[in-house]
């Protein structure tokens, strides 16, 4: 209901918008067929004119903007009330079931890993809006120093894998690099192992039920390195490339929908690879044909 | 033995909730989508007595299956859970035709409370079949408050109201008018009893949320008039000209039985 009213709202301001212009832009022939012989005045009026038909466009963009922005912003606060209530019910769920119920050892070991998974996704879900918090104000403090990707990347596939209770064969790792030395990066070893794990979290997300995930680590050129992270799962369509960098940006959709998050995960990627003077960027075979993700980064010579 | 359907996406929660119903002895299924639990309700309407109902789910949602169920004439009690709670929430989840409603994290010990007393309730209409049908027979004679007759099958005092020739039974959620039979949702009832019993008295709609659906307010919110307006259609002739549920301008509304 109320993202009907939201879409009402929009079509009148663009209507309302155009009909302006439109206003605006007959007024300015009226002008011109009436002060076609004294021209200081008609270059005058013209000018005007046109400053006022811009003034008029920018001014209903802008509107519209704002009102997709606090849409996001709504859906926002929806998707984090959900991510931190969820886990938070279920360990309160758990605890009165100990508390009042007889359960058996190996149910209640069972109650205490589901606690466990339940407290690491309420820590990840915290982690992620703070952090997303942190990269939006400017002052930070900079922890940087020489970093070994390829050591940085083994470590997230580890993690994600335990996450996610996944196989050993599910990530496949080919790090082209070799010698730890050709994968240096000089930066925050915290926050690049943040958004490396927010690429392999989504790459396993966004898989279909058989989950497979490509990593790979190469010398892109003198100057970079590139981090490759590519999944077979649901893919991407090619107009929400770009938009899915955003903050708050989920791309709509069934299949999306199915899958729970904040929004936070790849703005938190793109301000990070930012701050390291890198760069990232999407590329998928449409929906259902899986996506990749390419980081590059500048490399360091060893000293 | 009685079955409950849990329709709930986060498999952690599903299962604790699987654990708690079944350990107080119901049968428990668990489904982790909206339109598959929707297809199950409706093709075995009698399966189930009890449905708990998660409103973020994938694919449709929770008020989506709600409001799907009570338009098919499923009446299967429903126990809403979400993770928001605001009043605006708790409203939207009565009106697709929740019957409870619980908002996360819950207290365990409240939400079987609930469930019991939804599924208990729910029991009442059938051990009331043939008393329904006295009430019946009186409406048609278009009886006034309080003289029904006394039939030697009735075990408890029955929660009846007459009024304007059409009687509504708060023990079966049901409503007589005329040759109709209208069935109410648990919030319609209570709503509904709540302005009869404050009869000819002028109500606020802050009263309202605080006194039927237990919701504290600080704005002046007009969530209730949906329900005002589904009330209306049940038992004025003309809705658009209220004759017995009347709108009492900027303050709420008046509930005239015998007007």
């Amino acid at each position: 209901m109320r993202v009907s009213g939201r879409g009402k709202s929009i079509a009148f301001f663009i209507v309302f918008g155009s009909c302006l212009v439109a206003l605006a832009i007959a007024l300015n022939i009226g002008w011109i067929v009436l002060n076609v012989r004294e021209v200081a005045l008609l270059v005058l009026g013209v000018t005007f004119f046109l400053a006022i038909i811009a003034g008029l466009v920018l001014n209903t963009t802008f509107l519209v903007r704002e009102i997709r922005r606090n849409e996001q912003h709504d859906a926002f606060i929806n998707s984090v009330t959900h991510e931190l209530k969820t886990p938070i019910a279920s360990i309160r769920l758990y605890l009165e079931t100990l508390q009042s119920r007889n359960v058996d050892d190996k149910k209640r070991r069972e109650f205490y890993d589901i606690m466990l998974a339940d407290s690491d996704r309420l820590l990840h879900t915290i982690e992620q809006v703070l952090r997303a918090g942190q990269l939006g104000t400017r002052r930070t403090r900079e922890h940087k120093a020489n970093v070994d990707l390829s050591k940085i990347v083994a470590e997230c596939v580890e993690l994600t894998r335990t996450r996610y209770n996944l196989e050993e064969g599910v990530f496949q790792v080919n790090d082209q690099c070799g010698k730890s030395e050709d994968a240096l990066v000089f930066g925050d070893s915290e926050e690049l192992r943040a958004a490396i794990i927010n690429l392999m979290d989504n790459a396993v997300k966004y898989s279909a039920s058989e989950k497979r995930v490509d990593v790979s680590i190469k010398r892109q050129d003198e100057k970079n390195i590139a981090l490759q992270v590519r999944d077979y799962g649901i893919g991407i369509p090619g107009d929400q490339l770009k938009r899915i960098f955003k903050r708050f940006y989920r791309a709509p959709g069934k299949l999306v929908g199915r899958v729970k998050g904040t929004g936070l995960g790849l703005f938190i990627v793109r301000s990070i690879v930012k701050k390291h003077n890198g760069r990232v960027f999407a590329e998928s075979g449409g929906e259902g044909h899986g996506s990749t993700f390419t980081m590059l980064l500048p490399r360091v010579e060893k000293s | 033995m009685t079955s409950v359907l849990v329709v709930e996406d986060e498999s952690h929660l599903a299962e604790g909730l699987r654990f708690n119903l079944e350990a107080e002895g119901y049968q428990v299924d668990v489904i982790g989508d909206g339109d598959t639990a929707l297809e199950m309700l409706l093709t075995d309407r009698e399966k189930f007595s009890a449905v708990v109902l998660d409103v973020m789910l994938p694919g449709i949602d929770g008020f989506e299956v709600a409001t799907r169920l009570r338009h098919e004439g499923q009446f299967v009690p429903i126990l809403m859970l979400t993770a928001r709670g605001r009043p605006e929430d708790v409203l939207n989840g009565f009106e697709a035709g929740a019957d409870d409603y619980l908002s996360k994290p819950f207290e365990l010990a409240i939400l079987v409370a609930r469930l019991n007393g939804l599924i208990r309730r729910s029991r009442w209409p059938q051990r009331n079949s043939i008393i329904n049908k006295d009430i019946e027979t009186v409406n048609e004679s278009s009886g006034v408050a309080g003289s029904l007759p006394t039939s030697g099958v009735q075990e408890y005092s029955r929660d009846v109201f007459v009024f304007d020739g059409k009687t509504i039974d708060f023990g079966s959620l049901e409503l007589f008018a005329g040759d109709r039979i209208i069935r109410l949702t648990l919030m319609e009832t209570e709503l509904l009893r709540y302005l009869i019993a404050r009869s000819g008295l002028v109500v606020s709609r802050k009263s309202i949320l605080e006194e039927v659906w237990n919701l504290r307010v600080d704005t002046d919110t007009r969530a209730i008039d949906n329900f005002i307006v589904r009330l209306r259609r049940y038992i004025e002739d003309d809705p658009a000209k209220p004759r017995l549920l009347l709108t009492v301008r900027g303050v709420g509304y008046r509930f005239v039985p015998n007007p």
